[in-house]
């Protein structure tokens, strides 16, 4: 039997009823919607009985205002059949910080620095993952910059690099010290920690308190 | 070359970057933690091992990225899907051409426009495709064999290098960032001569990758340091992710150009170099051949070149010529939603494949019917090709990492984008 990404569809739809969500085909290409719960069946099942050998790729997709907000999403190749196909698992209920999915590292070991990725990024955590840890943010950065509500620049991220204070702080081309603002991604202004530093303070020390300073 | 009996870590032993050493127990107490890089010479880029060796046979290789996270991804999803093009120049700084035929398709897939493109344009972004194949493996070549000693080889493939760049200049006005393959089609007609040019290094250069042969290829010194050293089987490869020249090194039949052919590859006769051992050496040998593979493809597309416009000629997605705007309402008012806006792609997803130098370029891109794109998430070939290094180097011999990280060819800019 020749084995399509059509006919991986048909056979995943048979054998997991109750782990398919949904099914979309978009451009030419084959989207399976797994429940998290199915993920590592369906995945070994791909695997083993249908030779999907090779794990392209696991990247997310964060959608702010749906429930559940973010797509982790597989793209798995098969060398002996030739074929292609997208897994998608939706995670993330409201209120939920740091959501969790089954690491497939056991399946496809090529997941490993991926999920990393996926974790650094987007704060999703793999279960059983061997060695999750942020893999291109500093080890002690806090947050997750490819969430959609994470701002393109400014300063007004509690990460221990900045600590309160904003390195090169005065910029010659706008306005004086004190008029300078910092904007977010939005435009909005944002509270100015640079209001409560003493223009002399020596760089990397903490901030005196207000009242000596202003 | 004998190596020593692999050194097996207890279980249970994490390893952070702060705690790179192994645990003591009597067995292991003479292994010592080093760091290699992120200046290292060897390590093209600024790639981090943290090595955990045992005299001189490595136990545990950390490798340790981000040091040239730039947020492309993110950068992205704030721009116009025609300004995100320029950032795709900067993944993979010595392959640019290839970057931007993988964004370009990926967008024209969204757009539904691939039906659109003409012959012309699919050849000429071949023929560029593959000139900047072979740039791609000089640099590789040049930097590899230097960090093996062969001093000479990084001032000639530099050399030949000059002249490809010298034609992108010629076409683009710019040597390396050229952003001349675009959504759409290509940035500006081809110039005179430019086929002439290109001939022109056909005919040389065969004669010059003959010297290399003769240079290298059966080197006694560089056939000690490159045969059975650091050796990845097939099945490895596989798990772990490798795409491109490590993959087919170790003995993968496998090319995205054959498999999955796109931008009018399947009309042209090549083959694809494959090595058995999938040692340092197996994979030098797949990108040499490959070399003249893209010289064969390279010959193909100039000679089937047919004429034709440059762009699409839907002036939602490519911008009208100059001379039009002065004149026609319709194209100043599309020249300006264009630059202003840009185009909005139905809501959708594509995960476009490219066969890159490194390996596997694929690029997945998500509409939500906005300007500008939901998400870009790249499928990095030095990423993958990265996870394999630790399992190539360990339990070979400290001296073997720089002939390794070589033979994988790592570009740093792609791995942490």
């Amino acid at each position: 039997m020749v084995i399509t990404a059509a006919s991986t569809v048909d056979v995943v739809r048979e054998t997991f009823p109750q782990a398919v969500v949904e099914i979309v085909e978009s451009n030419g290409e084959q989207t399976i919607v797994l429940k998290p719960e199915y993920l590592l069946t369906v995945c070994a099942h791909l695997r083993d009985k249908l030779g999907y050998d090779f794990l392209e790729t696991v990247t997310a997709l964060d959608w702010l205002e749906r429930v559940p907000r973010y797509d982790v999403v597989y793209h798995v190749l098969s060398y002996s059949n030739r074929c292609f196909i997208r897994l998608k698992v939706r995670v993330g209920e409201r209120g939920e910080e740091y959501p969790v999915v089954p690491s497939v590292v056991r399946i496809w070991p090529a997941a490993n620095w991926y999920e990393r990725e996926v974790y650094d990024m987007f704060g999703i955590k793999f279960s059983n993952h061997p060695d999750l840890r942020r893999i291109l943010m500093p080890p002690d950065w806090t947050t997750h910059p490819l969430r959609k509500d994470y701002p393109l620049s400014g300063f007004d991220l509690p990460e221990p690099h900045w600590g309160g204070q904003v390195p090169y702080d005065v910029d010659p081309g706008v306005g004086s010290y004190y008029e300078q603002s910092l904007r977010s991604a939005e435009g909005r202004q944002v509270d100015d920690p640079r209001r409560a530093l003493n223009p002399n303070q020596e760089p990397g020390t903490l901030p005196q308190s207000n009242e000596e300073t202003l | 070359m004998q190596q020593k009996e692999k050194l097996s870590i207890p279980a249970g032993t994490s390893y952070s970057l702060e705690e790179g050493s192994p645990l003591v127990d009597g067995r292991h107490d003479d292994t010592m933690t080093i760091n290699m890089g992120p200046q290292h010479p060897s390590t093209h880029g600024v790639l981090r091992l943290i090595l955990t060796i045992d005299g001189e046979t490595i136990v545990k290789a950390v490798p340790d990225i981000g040091f040239l996270h730039t947020g492309i991804e993110k950068t992205a999803e704030s721009k116009s899907y025609h300004q995100a093009l320029v950032l795709t120049d900067r993944m993979e700084y010595l392959s640019p051409l290839c970057n931007n035929l993988a964004y370009s398709l990926s967008v024209e897939r969204l757009l539904g426009i691939e039906d659109q493109i003409n012959e012309k344009i699919k050849h000429a972004r071949v023929v560029l495709a593959e000139l900047q194949r072979i740039a791609s493996h000089l640099i590789w070549l040049g930097t590899s064999a230097l960090d093996l000693g062969a001093q000479s080889m990084f001032l000639y493939c530099f050399r030949e290098r000059e002249v490809i760049l010298d034609i992108f200049e010629m076409v683009s006005g710019v040597r390396m960032m050229t952003s001349y393959i675009c959504p759409g089609g290509l940035q500006a007609e081809l110039p005179p001569g430019f086929d002439q040019k290109v001939r022109d290094f056909l005919d040389y250069f065969p004669e010059r990758l003959h010297e290399y042969h003769d240079l290298l290829s059966n080197n006694q010194l560089f056939l000690d340091r490159t045969k059975d050293v650091c050796k990845i089987t097939r099945e490895q490869a596989i798990a772990y992710g490798a795409t491109g020249p490590v993959l087919r090194g170790s003995g993968v039949v496998w090319d995205i150009r054959k498999v999955f052919p796109y931008s009018g590859y399947e009309k042209f006769e090549f083959d694809i170099p494959v090595g058995s051992n999938g040692d340092v050496y197996d994979r030098y040998l797949v990108r040499m051949l490959e070399m003249e593979e893209s010289m064969k493809i390279i010959r193909q597309a100039l000679d089937g070149m047919p004429t034709g416009p440059y762009r699409v000629l839907d002036r939602k997605v490519a911008p009208p010529p100059k001379w039009q705007i002065t004149g026609n309402m319709e194209a100043l008012i599309h020249h300006f939603k264009l630059f202003t806006e840009g185009y909005r792609p139905p809501k959708g997803e594509a995960f476009v494949r490219t066969e890159a130098p490194k390996g596997e370029l694929a690029i997945y891109m998500v509409s939500d019917g906005s300007p500008k794109p939901y998400r870009m998430h790249v499928r990095a070939p030095s990423f993958g090709n990265l996870q394999v290094l630790p399992v190539m180097i360990e339990g070979s011999l400290l001296s073997d990492v720089i002939a390794a990280i070589g033979s994988v060819d790592l570009m740093l800019g792609e791995v942490d984008r």
